[in-house]
């Protein structure tokens, strides 16, 4: 009885001690991380999906509320000589492996997609991460808003046998345009539109 | 000193990780693809190992026997974690090129191998040096392995060129089973200095076990 409760209590008293060690070391480090993200994986991204710009979107990102609902969503800007000429947002949905993370550029002129860039995945390596891949994410440059499958009657040719992460990166967008939509008036609120 | 000297110098050569006692194969054969990664990796590991092992030795008096595994997982797993915590704020595309085996060294049976056979039962300097040692050992089996392999495999060190322009990248070196290939090969290599080097100071050479249908006892039943 004695050895039981011995070893439940060193057993609590190092997982304690772990955890808040744990806890503390992520919060230390969490603002940090988060600008590595936007440096490594979203900043790339956004040089992919928009162009023409000469500000920094990193640096000039806002975020905003989704009328109606209470979601906050990141917006990278894309400015040229202080006037708006597109935006950049991320989504995400669930694959094959896990999360899928789009970004997905709109361009305010034509109202159309400017592009997207895969930035999170853990698809299957050669079959669900070609998503990734140039070939399926070019299909998007200049698209209309009105993104669907081949499959659903739609223009975009997914993966062949990668029918679930085809979906999901699909999904993303329609997801970003749903939300693009209904945050616009703030955009044009918040940056002096251009063109 | 010599204890300490002891400790440390036996995880380069007598008890050389991963070679010697052939523990932790999984990163060794997933992660060094390049010397880049392979030194990485490594650098991982030694903190790891040294930070647990000390850990290990500080708590060993007050662990009790029946579940220092799980004390020893726990111990293991957070420093992991802190390592991946760091190196996302430090180093991110290292993260992004270790990827998923920045977790699995958790897993990594050097790590638990040395708490159990080592830290549990020693001192905490005597667990830190043999923990360093191990992990250097281990640093340099790793980006050796790694070298080799993306000389072959694309004709660059750490990322520069060395072959000649004309060279043709051997692929098969980055791939899977060129990791396997490469690390019998090297095993072969080391045991044959080792026997070698026994023969030449006169000592018995370690034979392997008989090849013989009679030490194996299962056909003959």
């Amino acid at each position: 009885m004695k050895e039981g409760l011995k070893m439940i209590a060193v057993l609590t008293l190092i997982c304690g001690m772990f955890s808040v060690t744990l806890a503390g070391l992520k919060e230390a480090t969490e603002s940090r991380i988060e600008e590595q993200v936007l440096t490594y994986v979203q900043g790339p991204a956004i040089n992919q999906v928009l162009s023409g710009f000469d500000n920094s979107p990193v640096t000039d990102r806002m975020k905003f509320t989704v009328h109606g609902t209470e979601e906050r969503v990141t917006v990278f800007p894309a400015l040229k000589e202080g006037l708006l000429l597109g935006v950049a947002l991320e989504t995400f949905t669930k694959g094959h492996g896990g999360e899928v993370g789009v970004m997905v550029g709109f361009n305010l002129s034509g109202e159309n997609l400017s592009g997207i860039a895969i930035t999170t995945m853990k698809e299957t390596p050669g079959i669900g991460a070609r998503i990734a891949g140039h070939g399926f994410t070019s299909q998007f440059k200049d698209h209309s808003m009105d993104v669907e499958l081949t499959s659903k009657g739609g223009s975009i040719e997914g993966i062949a046998g990668a029918t679930t992460s085809s979906t999901a990166s699909v999904e993303a967008v329609k997801q970003a345009v749903s939300i693009f939509q209904k945050i616009k008036p703030q955009i044009t609120q918040a940056w002096p539109g251009g063109s | 000193m010599s204890k300490l000297w002891k400790e440390f110098s036996k995880g380069l050569w007598k008890d050389l990780p991963p070679f010697k006692v052939v523990l932790g194969l999984c990163p060794v054969l997933a992660v060094t693809k390049t010397a880049d990664n392979g030194f990485g990796m490594g650098l991982a590991v030694i903190f790891v190992l040294t930070m647990s092992n000390v850990l290990v030795s500080i708590f060993r008096k007050i662990i009790p026997p029946k579940v220092r595994i799980a004390c020893f997982i726990v111990i293991a797993a957070s420093l992991v974690v802190s390592v991946e915590l760091l190196m996302q704020a430090f180093a991110y595309p290292l993260y992004q090129q270790l990827g998923i085996f920045v977790p699995l060294i958790v897993v990594n049976c050097i790590i638990l191998g040395r708490a159990e056979a080592f830290a549990s039962k020693n001192p905490i300097l005597l667990s830190a040096v043999d923990g360093l040692g191990m992990g250097i050992g281990f640093t340099i089996s790793l980006t050796l392995l790694g070298g080799i392999r993306e000389l072959f495999g694309y004709g660059t060190l750490f990322g520069t060129r060395i072959m000649p322009e004309h060279y043709k990248p051997f692929s098969f070196m980055v791939e899977a089973p060129g990791a396997f290939v490469c690390l019998g090969l090297m095993l072969s290599a080391m045991n044959i200095f080792t026997s070698w080097q026994a023969r030449r100071k006169g000592q018995a050479v370690l034979d392997n076990p008989g090849h013989e249908c009679r030490s194996c006892g299962i056909c003959s039943r």
